[in-house]
């Protein structure tokens, strides 16, 4: 671009390393919170660095409460749903991306994607509530695999479109030529070369779910069936000022986020506005 | 002359391969029709779900509406569009429309302004760009109950740092989350620091499409850094801003996890949402029928919104 004079320089070079401060700062606080004794989080909570750092707090929150279980259910839960997904999302993007469709059917499930993407998902939980009722369907982990379609498939369906277009369609085309079906064309051709996107599309299905709040807080009802972010809420809203134990719980559950963040960076932009996010 | 035995026996033998032929046959035309139409089996799964948790609970949540349902009480009775009018004569539910609607314009204008400042902040050449892009991107990547954790500790009246940090300056403490004046405020706040990234990023990647030639040339004809920015800039990036507002619309529309664990809607009523309401009137009295005119009412909401400002976005690309 252009070349900055000295003064303008440097103005630029404050504004970034102080929107870095405010960007990092709360979340050094956690961290320092979470490595405090109560003693001295109760003494005045200015201390840039803990003065005795403990682990006692991860302690705490790893054996004696029930995060492991919250994090077990998390994680089931997320894959699943995840699984699902994919699945039955990488077949319909691929069919969206290859095939032209009579009553432009292609468009009205994309559009309808789309929409759903839209419509606030507080919206849908009366009548799933109503509808697992029902069914008689008493698991909490199971209606939540199911309830989280409402996230996962429309984001699956619009991040696998873009992996399959970039697919160029001579590759399964020669497939057919040499006689073999469709499905052997998908299986052995096409879902090798759109791996990547699959896994990129898991992951962000995974990010999603991790996080999702409402329809947790709505199914489950007693603390064996909670995920993580309800464990993390009933601890803010119950037990206001055990911080330590909050923030060593949080950080904790932040790591595979993060983690998994890490690994789609390429595909961030795409992810994060196809997600629903809060 | 044949044998009577043998031309049974052929005629039975021909009327097995005939049929295996023919079976054969069949099941060639039902695999070419399978073939012929994999496009739209392929369809099928996703559409069942679609069908099954999207479609159908829009629908039903509509007949449910139009009754009095009180899943308590067992009672389940058909009242029209009464739901509908009381709705619209409940203060609480006008006002937390309002309360959405000031906590999307708040936050959505903020990190739109402040995103697109820092996206230029961070498009200029400065050295540890790499190193600070990441870091200023970190809060998006943290779940939404952990930043609230955060911001509950910064916030708290005793022992949080903010009020700390006030009374170390010799100000007197703020109540963050249980003034009723600036509870909403405060949650906008933490949407803000957790957001504003994003929208960074959006605008980010419109900057670095533009090319570097239409600079150049606009600094030979001897135009200023500000008409620079007013004329080359600004409109080669108004797509990539109205779709980063267009985004953080949709998504602080539906804001619920943050005023729920950090104020439950309080202090009072003053950080009351849409969301909120629905899920108190649901799930808290179980009033069913009267939460699903609520929900739809959100729906026509939003998605009116929505579709405005996206034709609106489409047609001016198209020019």
């Amino acid at each position: 671009m252009i070349r900055l004079g000295l003064l303008k320089r440097t103005v630029l070079y404050l504004l970034a390393f102080g929107t870095v401060l405010v960007a990092l700062f709360p979340i050094w606080w956690l961290v320092n919170t979470s490595l405090k004794t109560p003693l001295e989080f109760l003494g005045g909570g200015m201390t840039l660095f803990p003065r005795q750092p403990t682990l006692a707090h991860y302690r705490e929150v790893v054996f004696e409460r029930s995060f492991l279980r919250f994090f077990g259910n998390t994680a089931i839960v997320a894959t699943a749903a995840t699984t699902i997904s994919v699945l039955a999302g990488s077949l319909a993007a691929y069919s969206l991306s290859r095939f032209r469709f009579p009553w432009k059917l292609d468009a009205l499930f994309l559009v309808w994607a789309l929409v759903i993407r839209t419509i606030p998902p507080i919206v849908f939980v009366v009548p799933l509530f109503i509808m697992f009722r029902e069914l008689r369907l008493t698991n909490v982990r199971a209606i939540l695999i199911l309830a989280y379609q409402v996230y996962t498939l429309p984001l699956a369906i619009w991040m696998l479109l873009g992996f399959f277009r970039a697919i160029p369609r001579e590759l399964e085309e020669a497939a057919l030529t040499d006689g073999a079906s469709r499905i052997q064309a998908l299986l052995r051709i096409v879902y090798p070369l759109v791996t990547p996107g699959l896994a990129a599309t898991a992951i962000f299905c995974i990010i999603t779910t991790w996080n999702e709040f409402i329809y947790a807080l709505i199914f489950a009802r007693v603390p064996a069936d909670f995920t993580i972010p309800i464990g993390i809420a009933t601890f803010i809203t119950e037990y206001r000022t055990l911080w330590g134990p909050l923030a060593a719980g949080s950080l904790i559950s932040s790591l595979p986020l993060l983690a998994f963040t890490a690994f789609v960076q390429k595909h961030l932009l795409r992810g994060f506005a196809l997600r629903g996010i809060f | 002359m044949v044998p009577e035995g043998a031309r049974v026996q052929r005629s039975l033998g021909f009327f097995f391969r005939e049929a295996i032929v023919r079976l054969g046959r069949g099941c060639n035309v039902l695999r070419l029709t399978f073939e012929r139409s994999i496009h739209l089996w392929l369809l099928v799964p996703a559409g069942l779900l679609f069908l099954m948790f999207t479609v159908f609970p829009l629908i039903y949540n509509g007949y449910i509406s139009l009754h009095h349902f009180q899943f308590i009480r067992r009672i389940f009775n058909f009242v029209g569009a009464r739901n509908y009018i009381r709705l619209f004569q409940d203060g609480l539910f006008l006002s937390s429309i309002g309360n959405t609607l000031r906590f999307v314009a708040l936050a959505t204008a903020t990190e739109v302004v402040l995103g697109t400042g820092l996206a230029l902040l961070f498009n200029a050449r400065l050295r540890g760009r790499r190193i600070m892009l990441p870091l200023v991107t970190l809060p998006m990547m943290f779940p939404t109950m952990v930043v609230c954790a955060v911001w509950v500790m910064l916030y708290d009246f005793e022992f949080g740092f903010l009020n700390n940090f006030l009374r170390f300056l010799g100000f007197s403490p703020i109540q963050w989350l249980s003034d009723p004046k600036i509870a909403m405020e405060s949650i906008v706040l933490v949407d803000i620091w957790q957001w504003t990234p994003f929208v960074l990023l959006v605008i980010l990647a419109g900057l670095q499409s533009i090319p570097d030639y239409l600079y150049e040339a606009a600094q030979l004809d001897g135009a200023n850094g500000f008409q620079m920015f007013r004329h080359i800039t600004l409109p080669l990036l108004s797509f990539q801003i109205k779709l980063a507002i267009l985004l953080r619309l949709i998504d602080t529309f539906r804001i619920f996890d943050k005023v729920y664990a950090m104020t439950g809607g309080g202090p009072g009523y003053a950080t009351e949402t849409i969301s909120l309401y629905i899920y108190r009137e649901g799930f808290r009295y179980f009033n069913l029928g009267y939460a699903a005119a609520a929900s739809l009412v959100m729906v026509f909401l939003v998605l009116g919104i929505s579709i405005l400002y996206a034709r609106r976005m489409w047609k001016e690309l198209r020019v």
